[in-house]
């Protein structure tokens, strides 16, 4: 079922992760993410695998509840993994029908689905730890600068903070639409893709008209709350800087200094 | 002058064909007066078309009158430059629970009107926190209003209208998506609201359970107030309010058929404990 | 022929931590030409319970039998077995998508492989049955009234002929006038067709005038089951799990608890006022033969 997908849906619960201020884990997941393309070698992922770990730890989400969440792009790491093992060039390791796998092409396989699987779960952590809305108001004040190039920026975080309300109401629509059609009879499986197309017909025009309506009713409430855009308005959840998040920039920087050290330095004494 | 008044209010739109020809014009509220005092508790009922949803979203400035005036608070609900003092003044809660729950966390949600309107971010802590304890909702702040019944969802809302405080809330069928007991949860707040906080409130139904409670009904029929009374007085015109498509509770259906079979009964009974009293009263007038 | 439900369970999210029992061994046995009320307040199972119906969820243990054939039986042909036992869900005119009211109609035949003037006479057909006037038959759906568009939708799954018709809380958001002009519609349907019909609800007020039998659900459990004054009689129970009998009940039982001798079982109005007219020593004529014929 269309409910089932939980990548990156934010998991309730108290920890030091979910108080942090949502610029220091966003700034947090870009650095961390960059640092995983910065070493070439073993003991860097060891050391990014040691900081997820301790993240983890600390987020009190259960890692099964991520790991179950990862289901739904196992499929993207396997194709991405399967293309840097057939497709790298090097010393011929096994050779089978049109197919060759080379030395080199499982060691950047292997560093691939580390790195996949480790950027997943660290930008997972972001999004299970902070409140959708949350997120956007971090973007937004980070995005603040961009306004003198006249972009939108609190208009964007409202239609995305709106879009993320949304979404788990109009999947269940989805749903039952298509169930209301397949007890009419309507088959959303068989057929050639062009059929499948137009069978999606009686499931999208439905989902639209729905969605339309509701916008327009969103847009009526939001007026009678009285909402004029950005102008003039206050915030119950201000964003300011803890000293927990001081301590968490810190942190980062210290992971970024030991895993580049460790990642390229070390290795190259050795 | 009473916290909203209308004065001879007609609202007509224009209807079009598919080419955008006009086919006609349908007047939706057909001249409407009436005044209603601060802190009352005033009940519109109405079958569905029968403009009171369309009267309603005068009083929030949502629409403006084709003809003649509503005032909110002594404001003219036509004049552009009072636009959010009225909006703020005479807050509206609609029919469907998620197409007006704007915040992921319910706390958020009824932080938004607040926001909104730049109040001091301490103080809508302040607003959030009595409003969601008003409507009974406080223990669930923190949840995701995806997860809450029908009935919890329509309290948040009503928590949103109020953290902005305003003097007047029109709940525009707040309960027609509900199941009975979400409907007597969202009774049981707006009756509270009413009495303890002393918002007047303009509920608009059509369930006649509702409106037992209120100080005054208005009936509404093609765009007019075809009845307006206490609800006892409206509950007496039993074979009216069936013209007007509308229900009678079963205890004033039952009193009004022991009337017709020649028990001398009291007009507009309410409740069965009223029945009761006038029947046993009949039973030792007998013996 | 008849539905028989043989000790079925439903579990939703099975083996996640948001696992839910939504159905707890239920077991049913649905005769032909039955009207009957599924009754119970939201998140009960109801509406869990008559998907099962016409194959949309898949027990997760127990059989279902339709006409004696287990549905969930591999060789089952369960895209038959839709177009057997109509499903109309909580709010159907939001499911409607075509340019016209008709061909809307015609989507359900249509998808049964049937010919065009097959299609069309059903279609026709159904849009009589559910009383909408032969000139909205060509406008377009979004154009019609509230009331209007949910005819149209139960029209919809008319036009398949199905042998039981399953109805998900169809006067939902409807006016008085419009809920009765539908259930009364659909209480005809039911005494000129034969067809079995399953109402979805949470009101027994308002199915309590139309139907043979009520099932109360609650928690995934079948709690009562049996002819409406037998069901209202627990009314004390009904009302601790948030469920209410209809407000008559309350009147009858307050006016015997002060020692009127009434017969509190009476489920309409008109029976009230008959009770309550001999507990007064009053005869009220042909009421109370109409009694003395149903007991």
């Amino acid at each position: 079922m269309l409910r089932d997908i939980t990548l990156g849906q934010y998991y309730q619960t108290d920890s030091v992760i979910h108080r942090l201020d949502p610029r220091v884990k966003l700034g947090g997941t870009l650095l961390f993410i960059l640092s995983l393309f910065f070493f070439q070698r073993y003991p860097g992922y060891l050391a990014a695998a040691l900081f997820l770990g301790i993240v983890i730890k600390l987020s009190h989400v259960p890692f099964r509840f991520m790991v179950r969440g990862m289901k739904a792009i196992v499929f993207l790491l396997i194709l991405t993994v399967a293309f840097n093992l057939f497709l790298t060039p090097g010393k011929e390791l096994v050779s089978f029908w049109k197919l060759t796998i080379t030395w080199e092409g499982v060691k950047t396989a292997a560093a691939m689905a580390v790195r996949l699987t480790m950027l997943i779960i660290g930008s997972s952590i972001m999004t299970l730890t902070t409140t959708p809305n949350n997120l956007t108001d971090g973007m937004e004040k980070m995005m603040r600068p961009l306004r003198v190039f006249k972009v939108p920026v609190h208009e964007v975080a409202m239609m995305m903070s709106i879009a993320l309300r949304f979404i788990p109401i109009l999947l269940e629509e989805t749903d039952k639409i298509m169930k209301a059609q397949i007890a009419r009879g309507a088959d959303f499986e068989s057929g050639n893709l062009l059929k499948r197309a137009k069978a999606m017909v009686p499931l999208l025009v439905p989902l639209f008209v729905s969605a339309f309506r509701r916008a327009n009713d969103l847009a009526l409430a939001m007026e009678a709350r009285c909402y004029r855009g950005g102008e003039g308005r206050t915030k119950m959840k201000p964003l300011v800087y803890q000293k927990r998040d001081r301590i968490a920039y810190l942190c980062i920087l210290l992971y970024l200094a030991v895993s580049i050290t460790v990642g390229r330095l070390v290795w190259m004494w050795i | 002058m009473g916290i909203v008044k209308a004065s001879d209010v007609v609202y007509e739109y224009i209807r079009r064909d598919e080419e955008g020809n006009v086919e006609g014009i349908t007047t939706a509220v057909d001249k409407v007066s009436f005044e209603i005092a601060p802190g009352e508790f005033v009940a519109i009922l109405g079958h569905n078309g029968s403009g009171k949803s369309t009267l309603a979203k005068h009083i929030n400035a949502i629409l403006n009158p084709t003809e003649g005036t509503v005032w909110v608070d002594g404001m003219d609900t036509g004049d552009e430059d009072r636009l959010w003092d009225i909006r703020q003044t005479a807050g509206m809660v609609f029919q469907n629970p998620d197409n007006q729950i704007i915040g992921q966390v319910v706390e958020e949600d009824v932080g938004f009107g607040p926001e909104n309107i730049g109040i001091p971010t301490k103080q809508i802590w302040e607003r959030v926190e009595e409003s969601l304890r008003a409507v009974g909702m406080y223990e669930y702040r923190k949840h995701s209003p995806n997860r809450l019944s029908g009935g919890q969802k329509q309290r948040v809302s009503i928590a949103g209208v109020l953290a902005m405080h305003p003097k007047c809330i029109v709940l525009d069928e707040p309960t027609a998506m509900l199941d009975p007991s979400g409907r007597r949860e969202v009774i049981r707040a707006v009756r509270g609201l009413n009495q303890v906080e002393g918002v007047t409130v303009i509920l608009i139904t059509h369930y006649m359970e509702e409106i037992i409670h209120a100080d005054r009904v208005f009936v509404m029929d093609q765009g007019k107030i075809a009845m307006e009374g206490t609800p006892r007085e409206i509950f007496s015109q039993v074979e009216r309010l069936k013209e007007l498509r509308l229900d009678v509770p079963q205890v004033t259906l039952l009193a009004y058929e022991l009337k017709k079979r020649g028990v001398s009964l009291p007009d507009g009974i309410l409740t069965p404990q009223e029945l009761a009293d006038a029947l046993t009263g009949q039973k030792r007038g007998q013996s | 022929m008849s539905i028989i439900l043989d000790h079925v369970n439903y579990t939703y999210g099975e083996g996640t931590p948001l696992e839910t029992a939504a159905l707890k061994d239920v077991c049913l046995q649905i005769p032909d030409g039955q009207f009957v009320g599924i009754i119970g307040h939201t998140g009960s199972g109801k509406s869990t319970l008559v998907q099962h119906l016409n194959g949309l969820l898949k027990a997760t243990s127990g059989h279902i039998y339709f006409n004696g054939e287990d549905i969930s039986d591999k060789e089952y042909d369960r895209k038959k077995l839709r177009s057997r036992v109509g499903l109309v869900f909580q709010y159907p005119e939001h499911q409607l998508f075509e340019t016209d009211v008709f061909t809307d109609v015609c989507f359900g035949p249509k998808n049964l492989g049937l010919d065009r003037r097959e299609t069309e006479l059903r279609a026709y057909d159904a849009l009589r049955k559910v009383g909408l006037p032969d000139s909205l038959f060509y406008q377009s759906p979004f154009d019609l009234s509230g009331g209007q568009k949910r005819r149209a939708a139960i029209a919809g799954v008319l036009a398949m002929k199905p042998e039981v018709l399953i109805l998900d809380e169809p006067t939902a958001g409807l006016d008085p006038r419009g809920r009765d002009e539908i259930l009364g519609q659909i209480k005809e349907l039911q005494t000129t067709t034969g067809m079995t019909i399953l109402l979805v609800s949470h009101s027994m007020e308002d199915v309590a005038e139309y139907v043979d039998r009520i099932i109360v659900m609650n928690q995934g459990s079948v709690m009562y089951d049996g002819v409406p004054r037998e069901v209202f009689a627990h009314y004390r129970e009904l009302e601790s799990v948030g469920l209410a009998a209809p407000q008559v009940t309350y009147i009858l039982h307050e006016l015997r608890d002060r020692g009127l001798d009434v017969d509190a079982a009476a489920t309409t109005i008109g029976e009230a006022a008959d009770t309550v007219m001999r507990a007064l020593g009053r005869s009220s004529g042909p009421g109370e033969r109409q009694i003395r014929t149903n007991a």
